[in-house]
């Protein structure tokens, strides 16, 4: 390295250092929610996905669930067939979520003892997602436009560095009042979630156990949400994970529902 | 034992000073630690294996106890004014601290469960009040059209909706009570709201007795304080005897405060108690004295006084342990406030027998004798002639006095077979009270306000998930519901699984039925666990499908009502067994019941019990087991008649009425004794039957009469009282006095003369 170079690279850390200085203290509520929402996590997806449902009492329930995801970019689709309990083996749920504003999910559920497909009106009272403690927004990325978010602070926790976000709903009458997220810095992976109710009370805390790196991408793949108020918790597991494979669009049509696995 | 007595009474004012000092320490233990017990649950047997199971089950389905607010619109309730009632009421409820917000269920909360063209869903019946008449029209149709809603939430008719709100365990207060009244007031007109349901009722109750009760005693006081001026003639003499039984009392409740014991809604009746048996003493001393100041005008006050409480202490004594006896009879009860109940009242009698025997004479020695003016003779006084009366006809008409006595005792028992248990808690309302019309109201209109949980629990799990084990289920319901028109209305896991066949069959009518596989019962679930609030599903099975909680809607709490539909469901018990399905019930009405079962048997089984002891306790005093037959007999035929005249006059055997038997033998006991003893006395000085006889007319009868007559005066003071049950009380305890009474100078008194006991074979 002969004078000049080093010269250059002693100009660049001068430069660069109060940059990244002011950058790390500058870096607002809503680019931390905006890296989330865009982290790449593949088109597609399709694994095993075991649901542990637990209420105050101890009992336990448990749903394996083989699930294929795509997202368009424009839309995603999901299906999912049940594998366990026996008695509700091979009953399909597919939902087509679009990215437009305003425009509601198309839900539909396949019943083979009744051999029938039908539709699951997405204007329906419960948001939760099949009796568990996930909401289907809780499940998808809601929108970082959607919400105010403030930088609270930064702190440690499960040993990664993290922000500390509190985002509002600018909609009123959500479900939420606010809720405050945990953060990994630079993975723009969230670790910890906590939502308050309308009446502003802690109502869920969401914990996410595991993260992989597959195919590149950092994925979920163990996640517990704990509703306090209920004393009720959900925990969701995926296993044999292919990110990128390429599902064909055809796997995402009544005919597949039907089919079963 | 007697010498200690004596030599007692020799310091006067030693006595009265150490007894008002331990009373006024009493007092201040009473002041500072009494505390009341108004949550219902303390009052239960929560061991008992049916509690334990209820409040288990209570636990598995959440089940609370619902309080019921209608709003009745006589045009209809489909308009948006009374549908904005609907939505701020329930809002303003989930609101309540004792209320939990998922625990409000109104139109505007309840899941409608719809068949679309495509699929199913689960939705609201409205969020935002429907304004035109379009989606007026099209809100009743979906109502009309779901069976899970028309006819439980709205009536047919379409003028009256009830919304439903479970409050938590043991919340009610009487403040939430009117909190809840101004709530509904400030939503009327025009239209009516009604506010009803067990946590009401029962709330209402456990603060309306006991007050009313404290309203009433003083006046009760009063009125046995002025009659016993009267009839002692003297304000010395009873305010004596009004001392011990105000000073026993204190000592009683002084002792439950200091041993951390809280007061029951029973409790409150301790004083009732030690009124009634308390005064007995006194006014025996006090007749005594009097009787000897008129036969020795000249004696000295300490001549007269150790003449009284020679003669006396032993029937007081002998009177006091009989009835302590009695009530400590009820300490057997399963029911702790009963068994409280029992033995501070047990306390209480031996309290005021012991300032009966050392308070009265100290008080005469310290502060004099009651000077009596009419100094006339005893022997024309009215109630002596009276009494001489009696004794004389009843001695010469033996066998219709045997006769008449058979016959109302054949009447009694014949009425005694009419008693009906009533662990209602409605039916000790007004039948003109607010309380009352309300909850006819909503029963007209509706299933029930009082629930029947009916648990089954299978062997396996996913037991009701099976096609069979939910058809006998719904058969159940179906069979109880159709067949006694007391039960208004069932829901269980069947009615969401019927509700989702039919909607998925395009609404026909034909698919109102449980599914045919198990497959497609689970699918359903699942379905509706996606689109509804599984919270729902919980609340009639538990998340193994091992356990189902059918609720059934009945418009009646009185015991018969759910007897009824007990014994219905008993006979579906057997197809149920053999599906390895068992039936067991809870909730707080089926725990009314149980309680009140147990409550009544104790009292029953401690009034047999202590007629036993009565009898044994009365042969050992007289030495002869003649002498306690004899006495048993006017404290038999009181309580025979006091039941007897409640199954003929139709008034129901409750946790109050039951209690009166107590009262019957602790006086009809007081009776007999004064009186066997008197006799006893005479006859061995005298030797003469008939002499003996009437003697003890003059002398214990005319106390006796004394007794009855303050004591009927201060009880018929209860007839004003605002709460039935006090009411019955009150005219059953008079009763209770005068047969007592009329037994003791009639029929025992026959008996004891006939029975020729205490008169010395050839004395002469």
């Amino acid at each position: 390295m002969n004078h000049k170079q080093r010269l250059i690279i002693a100009l660049i850390m001068l430069i660069s250092a109060p940059l990244r200085l002011s950058g790390q203290d500058d870096i607002s509520g809503l680019d931390i929610m905006r890296n989330v929402y865009t982290r790449p996590t593949g088109s597609d997806q399709q694994g095993r996905l075991t649901m542990s449902l637990t209420n105050s009492r101890g009992s336990r329930r448990v749903r394996k669930i083989e699930q294929f995801i795509k997202d368009t970019g424009q839309e995603e689709k999901k299906i999912m067939f049940f594998i366990s309990p026996a008695d509700v083996r091979n009953t399909s749920f597919m939902n087509w979520s679009y990215g437009e504003a305003g425009r509601d999910d198309d839900q539909w559920i396949y019943l083979p003892a009744l051999k029938r497909i039908k539709r699951i009106s997405s204007e329906s009272k419960s948001d939760y997602f099949m009796g568990s403690d996930f909401t289907y927004d809780d499940l998808g990325e809601r929108h970082p436009s959607e919400d105010t978010h403030t930088l609270l602070r930064e702190e440690t926790l499960d040993g990664e560095d993290c922000y500390i976000v509190e985002s509002i709903p600018r909609e009123d009458g959500y479900m939420y009042s606010r809720t405050v997220s945990w953060v990994i810095k630079d993975k723009w992976i969230g670790l910890k979630k906590e939502f308050y109710d309308e009446e502003g009370e802690l109502l869920k805390v969401l914990r996410v156990l595991k993260q992989e790196k597959i195919n590149g991408y950092w994925i979920i793949t163990h996640t517990r949400m704990h509703n306090i108020q209920k004393d009720h918790t959900t925990e969701i597991r995926l296993e044999n994970l292919i990110v990128d494979a390429g599902i064909p669009d055809s796997r995402f049509t009544e005919r597949m529902m039907k089919r079963g696995l | 034992m007697n010498n200690v007595y004596f030599r007692l009474l020799r310091y006067p004012r030693l006595v009265l000073a150490v007894t008002l000092l331990l009373s006024v320490l009493f007092f201040l233990v009473l002041k500072k630690n009494t505390r009341m017990e108004t949550d219902l649950d303390e009052y239960m047997p929560q061991h008992h294996p049916a509690f334990v199971y209820s409040n288990q089950a209570e636990e598995w389905f959440n089940i609370k106890d619902g309080i019921l607010i209608a709003v009745e619109n006589a045009d209809g309730i489909y308009n948006p004014v009374t549908l904005q009632k609907v939505i701020d009421l329930t809002r303003a409820l989930q609101k309540m601290d004792e209320i939990k917000k998922e625990d409000v269920t109104s139109l505007y909360t309840m899941d409608n469960i719809v068949g679309t063209e495509s699929g199913l869903d689960v939705k609201s019946f409205f969020r935002q009040v429907p304004r035109s008449d379009d989606d007026l029209t099209a809100l009743r149709a979906s109502v009309r059209a779901n069976e899970m809603v028309y006819g439980r939430l709205v009536n047919p008719d379409e003028t009256v909706t009830v919304i439903v709100a479970e409050i938590e365990d043991d919340s009610f207060s009487q403040a939430f009570y009117n909190r809840l009244l101004d709530l509904a007031g400030s939503y009327e007109s025009p239209e009516k709201i009604y506010v009803a349901g067990r946590p009401i009722v029962e709330g209402t109750m456990a603060l309306l007795g006991p007050r009313d009760m404290r309203r009433m005693v003083p006046i009760v006081i009063a009125v046995i304080i002025f009659v016993l001026l009267l009839v002692q003639r003297s304000i010395k003499a009873g305010l004596f005897t009004l001392l011990v039984v105000l000073l026993s009392v204190i000592w009683a409740f002084g002792l439950m405060a200091g041993a951390g014991i809280p007061v029951y809604a029973v409790s409150t009746m301790i004083p009732v108690m030690l009124i009634a048996i308390g005064v007995a003493d006194g006014i025996h001393l006090i007749s005594h004295l009097r009787l000897f100041l008129l036969e020795n005008p000249e004696t000295d006050k300490k001549t007269a006084v150790f003449d009284m409480v020679k003669e006396m202490w032993k029937p007081v004594v002998f009177t006091s342990v009989t009835t302590a006896v009695g009530f400590i009879s009820l300490v057997t009860s399963e029911v702790y406030p009963i068994k409280y109940f029992g033995l501070f009242t047990a306390f209480g009698v031996m309290a005021a027998m012991a300032f009966s025997l050392l308070v009265i004479p100290s008080g005469l020695l310290v502060f004099g004798l009651p000077r009596w003016k009419n100094t006339g003779n005893i022997e024309k006084s009215y109630e002596n002639r009276l009494l001489n009366t009696i004794a004389l006809r009843v001695l010469r008409h033996q066998y219709s006095t045997l006769f008449i006595t058979a016959v109302i005792i054949a009447a009694a028992v014949f009425g005694t077979t009419k008693v009906w248990i009533n662990s209602s808690f409605l039916d000790k309302f007004e039948k003109t009270s607010d309380i009352v019309l309300t909850d006819a109201f909503i029963n007209n209109h509706f299933g029930g306000t009082s629930m029947l949980n009916v648990i089954l629990e299978a062997e396996t799990v996913d037991a009701f998930k099976q096609p069979r084990i939910l058809r006998a289920m719904d058969r159940m319901q179906t069979d109880v519901v159709g067949s006694l028109p007391v039960a208004g209305n069932s829901f269980a896991l069947s009615d969401y699984l019927k509700r989702m066949n039919k909607v998925m069959h395009a609404d026909s009518a034909v698919y109102n039925v449980i599914p045919d596989t198990r497959e497609l019962v689970a699918q359903y679930l699942l379905l509706y666990e996606m689109s509804g609030d599984p919270e729902n599903l919980w609340k009639v099975v538990d998340t193994d499908y091992q356990k189902a909680n059918v609720t059934f809607q009945l418009k009646s709490d009185n015991s018969m009502a759910m007897n009824h539909v007990i014994e219905q469901i008993e006979e579906h018990k057997p197809a149920l067994k053999e599906l390895g399905v068992t039936v067991n019930y809870a909730g707080s009405g089926y725990k009314g019941l149980v309680f009140t079962d147990l409550i009544l048997e104790g009292q029953i089984k401690s009034l047999f019990m202590s007629l036993i002891l009565v009898v044994i306790l009365l042969s050992l005093m007289f030495n002869k087991i003649a002498a306690g037959l004899i006495g048993a007999v006017p404290i038999t035929i009181t309580a025979l008649i006091s039941f007897g005249v409640m199954g003929l006059l139709n008034i129901p055997l409750s946790t109050t009425t039951a209690l009166l038997s107590s009262i019957a033998i602790g006086i009809g006991i007081d009776y007999a004794v004064h009186f066997i003893q008197h006799y006893k006395t005479v006859a061995a000085e005298t030797g003469d039957r008939h002499l003996a006889g009437q003697k003890t007319m003059q002398h214990s009868g005319r106390a006796i009469a004394f007794n009855a007559i303050v004591l009927i005066a201060g009880f018929l003071v209860l007839l004003a009282s605002v709460f039935p049950p006090n009411r019955d009380l009150g005219a059953l305890v008079s009763m209770n006095m005068f047969t007592s009474f009329l037994g003791t100078v009639t029929i025992m008194y026959l008996l004891l003369t006939v029975s020729n006991i205490f008169i010395r074979k050839n004395p002469r």
